[in-house]
């Protein structure tokens, strides 16, 4: 468990949700390792490994964090702005994927720092289509910051 | 301060230094003087007697010799040889001595002092102070060949590392002219064909060839270039390494029907990318080098080096393909080597000499044993896990 | 999804802008492209000084590193700092694909990082999927201007 890569945080509460994106990740074949946690002190717990996930490997970083803002202890933007605001997790890719259409969660979440918001589709195919499209752009296309704790690479910074 | 000038071993030339008496008796300094003049040497003096002197002295002169009694009243000789060891001189210390037992005679070397001669035997003196001498030349040449060799090093480090920023850095600049080339010479072969004359249709698919090769050699001159920034060091079980190798192969591997043994692989001390790298290759090449049976590869590993520091592995990775003509087996671990046409082989010429990078940043050897059409065997070694018992568990 | 999305380009390179408006223009999205050629200038247009007063808040910028007088990285600081500007996503699009290039790039605040592929399908497809990812699937900020 302490060692293990995990390619996305799914932080969700809703089951339906966590079914269905965890069916379309697997189908797909876009992510192998996929960690679910129900609450957003949960989240914040796995990621800076403390609490119950005191023994987890801190520099094992999820590549990318799907993250619902209605949840129990912690809200989605409140995990959000502890996580910008911590050097360790400052980079992480989060991508917010919430039932919320309110304007202002938007502008917050881009506020802070989300990489980007995605309203969850009401319908059932495009939900599916919708998790496709961020596993293959967060996961295959775009180019992932390196993990904070990994040497810092030697290469020339050109000006 | 002087130096001793001249020292000839073997025959009794004469031998000017210096020397610093730690003596409070001073009727027996007169006597050790004598005899060093006796042994044929010109020597330069100071005598000190408490050590509060002796620290003094040594601010103002270098002496190449100290002699100093066993016993001064107050203090003991080896005292003095603390003092010296504080101030980190590396001057030899002899005591000259009247009470001795054998035991402390020896005790005594063994702390550090040079030599030991007693008061009574002072004709062995001379002799001493000579052996002492050479001694300390001999620790300095030493210690001048070392500098210049780190000098060096250092120097050969230095120069390695510009070129490789050089490599890296032309590598890198080239990357958005050269997708100019490639991009727009492919846009006017695709929009373009057949509506200019038919010789344009032939310079526009030369151009693409050659801007799609300088690509692919820009991309491997990249790859090759970026081998050893960025190096971690961990433990790592080689089966683990090996799988993702070959997971990154997949494809290659359906398309050749290739079959790859492997088993129980040790734990290996070295960077997780680069060494999936180094397997991926050269399982890729044992794939792509194949001749009319479908590829069939082994990976294994032995101990060896055990009498070195830190045992090490060798690696194996056999195949039943084309193999090499043992004239070539140096040569094709050169960057850009070829020993075939790219009609016959696609390829840049990179990919082992990637290899032969990533197992020298690992301080290992990597070679090959092979007759054409025969297969080929590749070995190189990596150091062991000191942590054996822990493991790179992930996937 | 809005219509007619605009889209600030901060890339000097005139043959990639000619490959990035071509795809754009292909999709059925009829964005507008702004092109401007370094950081000053894409500074100036989403400040609207000079003459870019009456320029478009973009929805989305897409942004080369290397350019003469202000480079992409000073650009995304500038931009990333700023409270009236740091909800506009910014997708660094750029040839390096150096690792520090990358990290540097998400701790000024990049939203992501696409190196700009050297083959030209491959080119084309990054530019298709950046489009069809953030105008296609995310929702973007309406923020009150500056």
């Amino acid at each position: 468990m302490n060692d293990i890569e995990v390619d996305i945080l799914l932080v969700e509460d809703s089951q339906d949700d966590i079914d269905l994106a965890l069916h379309t990740l697997r189908r797909e074949n876009l992510a192998n390792h996929i960690f679910v946690v129900r609450d957003g002190e949960e989240a914040l717990d796995f990621l800076f490994c403390s609490g119950p996930y005191a023994d987890r490997n801190a520099a094992q970083m999820p590549k990318l964090v799907l993250l619902d803002l209605k949840l129990p202890k912690i809200d989605g933007l409140d995990v959000l702005r502890q996580l910008r605001a911590d050097p360790r997790t400052t980079t992480l890719p989060v991508v917010i994927m919430t039932s919320s259409k309110e304007e202002k969660d938007v502008a917050n979440g881009y506020h802070l720092g989300v990489n980007s918001y995605i309203q969850k589709p009401v319908d059932f195919e495009q939900f599916r289509q919708t998790v496709k499209a961020i596993g293959l752009y967060w996961l295959l296309i775009n180019q992932r910051p390196q993990n904070h704790f990994a040497n810092k690479p030697a290469e020339p910074v050109k000006p | 301060m002087s130096e001793a000038v001249a020292i000839d071993r073997g025959v009794r030339a004469i031998v000017r230094f210096s020397a610093l008496l730690v003596e409070d008796n001073l009727a027996d300094s007169e006597l050790v003087l004598r005899e060093l003049r006796r042994g044929g040497f010109e020597v330069t003096c100071d005598v000190v007697q408490t050590a509060d002197q002796f620290r003094q002295k040594l601010q103002t002169t270098t002496p190449d010799v100290v002699l100093a009694d066993y016993n001064l009243g107050s203090w003991r000789g080896m005292e003095a040889l603390e003092i010296l060891r504080s101030a980190g001189l590396d001057i030899p210390l002899i005591l000259v001595s009247g009470v001795v037992g054998d035991v402390t005679a020896v005790e005594c070397i063994k702390l550090g002092a040079t030599d030991y001669v007693l008061k009574d035997s002072l004709t062995r003196l001379p002799a001493s102070v000579r052996r002492a001498l050479e001694e300390k030349q001999v620790r300095k040449e030493r210690r001048q060949a070392e500098a210049d060799l780190a000098k060096k090093a250092e120097e050969l480090a230095r120069s390695n590392r510009d070129l490789e920023q050089f490599a890296y850095v032309a590598s890198h600049d080239l990357q958005e002219p050269l997708r100019m080339v490639a991009a727009y010479t492919q846009l006017l072969a695709e929009r373009y064909a057949g509506k200019l004359d038919e010789n344009a249709d032939k310079y526009i698919r030369y151009a693409l060839e050659g801007a799609l090769r300088m690509q692919t050699l820009v991309t491997d001159l990249l790859t090759f270039s970026r081998v050893g920034r960025n190096r971690k060091s961990t433990p790592l079980a080689g089966d683990a390494v090996v799988r993702e190798a070959l997971e990154n192969l997949r494809a290659a591997l359906q398309e050749s029907g290739a079959v790859v043994h492997y088993e129980a692989l040790p734990t290996v001390s070295g960077d997780r990318t680069q060494l999936v790298q180094l397997f991926q290759n050269l399982i890729g090449n044992a794939i792509k080098f194949r001749g009319e049976k479908a590829p069939v590869i082994e990976v294994s590993a032995e101990r060896s080096g055990a009498d070195k520091r830190g045992a090490e592995w060798t690696f194996s990775v056999n195949d039943n393909g084309i193999g090499i003509a043992a004239e070539h087996a140096e040569a094709i671990f050169v960057i850009f080597q070829r020993l075939h046409t790219r009609a016959e082989y696609p390829g840049n010429g990179v990919g082992l000499a990637i290899c032969k990078k990533i197992v020298e940043q690992h301080g290992g050897r990597i070679s090959v044993e092979s007759k054409a059409g025969e297969g080929a065997s590749f070995k190189f070694t990596l150091p062991a896990s000191p942590a054996d018992g822990e493991m790179d568990h992930t996937q | 999804m809005k219509e007619a999305p605009d889209i600030l380009l901060v890339d000097d390179n005139p043959a990639d802008v000619g490959l990035t408006r071509e795809v754009l223009a292909a999709s059925g999205l009829h964005s507008n492209i702004h092109n401007v050629p370094d950081g000053e200038e894409a500074i100036a247009f989403l400040r609207r000084r000079g003459k870019y007063t009456e320029a478009a808040r973009p929805d989305l910028v897409l942004l080369d590193l290397n350019m003469p007088r202000k480079g992409g990285r000073a650009v995304l600081a500038e931009i990333k700092t700023d409270p009236g500007l740091r909800t506009i996503p910014i997708v660094v699009f750029t040839t390096s694909d150096a690792d520090n290039d990358i990290t540097h790039s998400y701790e000024l605040g990049a939203n992501c990082y696409i190196s700009k592929p050297g083959n030209l399908g491959d080119y084309f497809s990054a530019v298709q999927s950046i489009e069809e990812f953030w105008f296609g699937f995310t929702s973007l900020p309406h923020s009150g201007d500056q």
